[in-house]
């Protein structure tokens, strides 16, 4: 146990570490000041200088790296380039809370949509209902967000337009604003979900000791829900560390275009405005999550199969 | 057996039953979707290549009698609201679209299966640098670093360079966050051939390293590398379309499929049809490339699933 975390510990300071120094190092060596535009109209020199001292630009590269590192560890993000005296700790604040919301939201939707489904799927393999729900989770699964975004937005307009409440298309602020995000965030999910279930609850339907159960007489329906289901939904657990990976990069596409002011948006802002700060930060805390959650996902399936082994 | 004479032609006869070629067209021509969607592709590129010529319609001509129009005669797919064509300019999407995905994935088995290659038949401390290498750039949840590359170098590439240059730079930056992919398998490919028997026999008849990895490893490779690079196809053109959703891939005058869909959707109510040509279009080449990967993965495996 001992030698995993410590394996695992290793591993993601070197994530860390790869995440921060590459984007500096990208973000440093680009082309453009950003002093000369965060200064605006006002170009004198003292004040170049000065800012310039502030935000640390004028030492060498790598005692800046150092430095960043040094602050990091200690939860001080630095100042924001663009969003003149705020802090990057501070935008990040704002912004997670309603990307969590609506990323984790979005997964239990597609959990709750997409397990039924494919196990739907799984028992009556082979029909007609079977092969419809597998291209339908292709289909799901294939249509970018932004295809979707657009079918979605003509089928609500057209909701409205036959006069019935409909949602609002984008914003935020009121729980309706909510729906129509996660559904697009929970849509790909639900595809990738249902064709996983499915091919897993497939497996186990054949093996030995379904057979047993039934073979000892047991109701279909307790088979099902003893044997089957504990053993096929395990694989799922995996399912939550590259499930947060492509949240992750769905909801900048969902945020932008719903105009949702979560961390996605203020990330592609900043990268709009060259606030590198603002871009590492965001880089940072969105890798972080990516590394738990794969780290809890790992650890849940040592828990719930005791036979995998955890370290690698 | 016993009566066989160990000589290098025998060994070889041995080795080049081993690779896959020949069976290969059999069992993807098995797979009716593959075979579908291998047309389907084939079809599309000929049609980004001669579709112009033969449509014969200026993408970039302005049409003022019909702005946002749906189908017509003049117009089979309708026009955009400047007014051009947007058959024709689906044409020219098509060629840049496909053209970031060809060059995207030449990227990545050009610097990700050498490197795995080496990384799997060597070990040691040349297989500890190159995974801690990929791993770096695999840090990154999904398009970060690409979105972070081609903002970061975008404008300044374009300037100094111009729009071929920025192509490049955009299917660059995608295949940074591709390439790790690539190498890994490729790696775990070469770790289980590395051990196999013709591998050995071909050791232990003296063939040189260079020898080995060119006649034996790398023939068995290539599959593999060609199944994830079709895969990957997908990747890299949803990549360039959300790239040019934030407005990073490729700039104006030139324009691709994910462009053209980024440009129609604020037009969405006015003009539907705009939308959805492009739409359709990239779930079909989506699909396509999908059910042809996995049409070759299985082709490749004839034990697996």
């Amino acid at each position: 146990m001992l030698r995993f975390f410590t394996r695992r510990g290793i591993s993601m300071v070197f994530v860390l570490f790869s995440l921060t120094f590459l984007t500096f190092m990208i973000g440093h060596l680009a082309p453009g000041d950003p002093i000369l535009v965060l200064m605006g109209p006002r170009q004198d020199t003292e004040t170049y200088a000065h800012l310039r001292h502030l935000y640390g630009l004028d030492q060498p590269l790598l005692t800046q790296y150092i430095n960043y590192v040094a602050l990091l560890v200690r939860g001080d993000f630095g100042l924001s380039f663009s969003y003149e005296g705020r802090t990057v700790r501070e935008l990040i604040a704002q912004g997670l809370p309603i990307s969590f919301g609506v990323g984790g939201l979005a997964l239990l939707v597609s959990l709750i949509v997409g397990v039924p489904l494919g196990m739907f799927a799984a028992l009556r393999d082979g029909t007609l209902a079977d092969r419809g729900l597998v291209a339908l989770a292709l289909g799901l699964y294939s249509i970018p967000s932004f295809v979707l975004i657009p079918l979605i937005w003509m089928a609500n307009l057209a909701i409205f337009r036959a006069g019935y409440p409909n949602l609002p298309q984008a914003g935020w602020g009121t729980p309706s604003h909510i729906v129509l995000p996660v559904l697009v965030l929970a849509a790909a999910n639900v595809g990738y979900i249902t064709q996983l279930t499915r091919a897993s609850m497939l497996e186990v339907l054949r093996d030995d000791y379904v057979r047993t159960a039934r073979a000892k007489g047991l109701l279909e329906r307790t088979v099902i829900v003893r044997h089957v289901l504990r053993n096929a939904l395990l694989p799922l657990i995996t399912l939550l560390g590259p499930t947060t990976a492509f949240l992750v990069t769905g909801a900048f596409v969902v945020e932008v275009l719903f105009n949702i002011p979560g961390i996605g948006r203020i990330a592609v802002e900043a990268v709009g405005r060259r606030d590198y700060p603002v871009i590492q930060g965001t880089t940072v805390i969105l890798g972080i999550a990516v590394v738990i959650m794969n780290l809890i996902s790992d650890l849940l399936y040592h828990v719930f199969d005791p036979r995998i082994q955890l370290t690698e | 057996m016993a009566q066989q004479i160990l000589n290098l032609e025998t060994i070889e006869n041995t080795v080049r039953d081993e690779r896959h070629a020949p069976g290969f067209f059999r069992r993807l021509a098995r797979s009716r979707t593959a075979l579908v969607s291998l047309t389907f592709i084939i079809a599309i590129m000929l049609a980004a290549l001669i579709g112009p010529l033969i449509y014969g319609v200026d993408p970039t001509h302005t049409d003022f009698t019909s702005i946002n129009a749906p189908p017509s005669l003049a117009h089979p797919f309708g026009t955009d609201r400047l007014g051009h064509d947007t058959l024709a300019r689906l044409f020219a999407a098509l060629r840049v679209s496909l053209l970031v995905a060809a060059v995207v994935e030449t990227i990545n088995i050009l610097v990700g299966a050498p490197l795995g290659l080496l990384a799997g038949y060597f070990g040691g401390g040349i297989d500890i640098l190159i995974s801690r290498l990929a791993d770096m750039f695999f840090a990154f949840p999904g398009l970060l670093l690409a979105i972070l590359v081609a903002a970061v170098f975008g404008q300044a590439v374009t300037e100094q360079y111009g729009s071929t240059a920025r192509l490049v730079l955009v299917a660059g930056s995608l295949s940074l966050v591709g390439w790790p992919l690539m190498a890994r398998y490729v790696r775990g490919q070469v770790l289980s051939l590395r051990e196999r028997d013709f591998v050995l026999a071909a050791r232990a008849i003296g063939q040189s390293q260079r020898g080995i990895l060119q006649r034996h490893i790398l023939p068995n490779v290539a599959g593999l590398v060609i199944t994830a690079a079709t895969l990957d196809v997908v990747n890299a053109i949803v990549g360039e379309a959300t790239l040019s959703l934030l407005g990073l891939g490729i700039q104006a005058p030139a324009t691709s499929i994910g462009k053209m869909i980024v440009e129609a959707t604020p037009f969405l109510a006015q003009n539907p049809f705009l939308v959805f040509v492009p739409s359709i279009t990239l779930t079909l080449l989506v699909l396509a490339f999908s059910f042809l990967g996995d049409g070759m993965r299985r082709a490749f495996d004839p034990t697996g699933r």
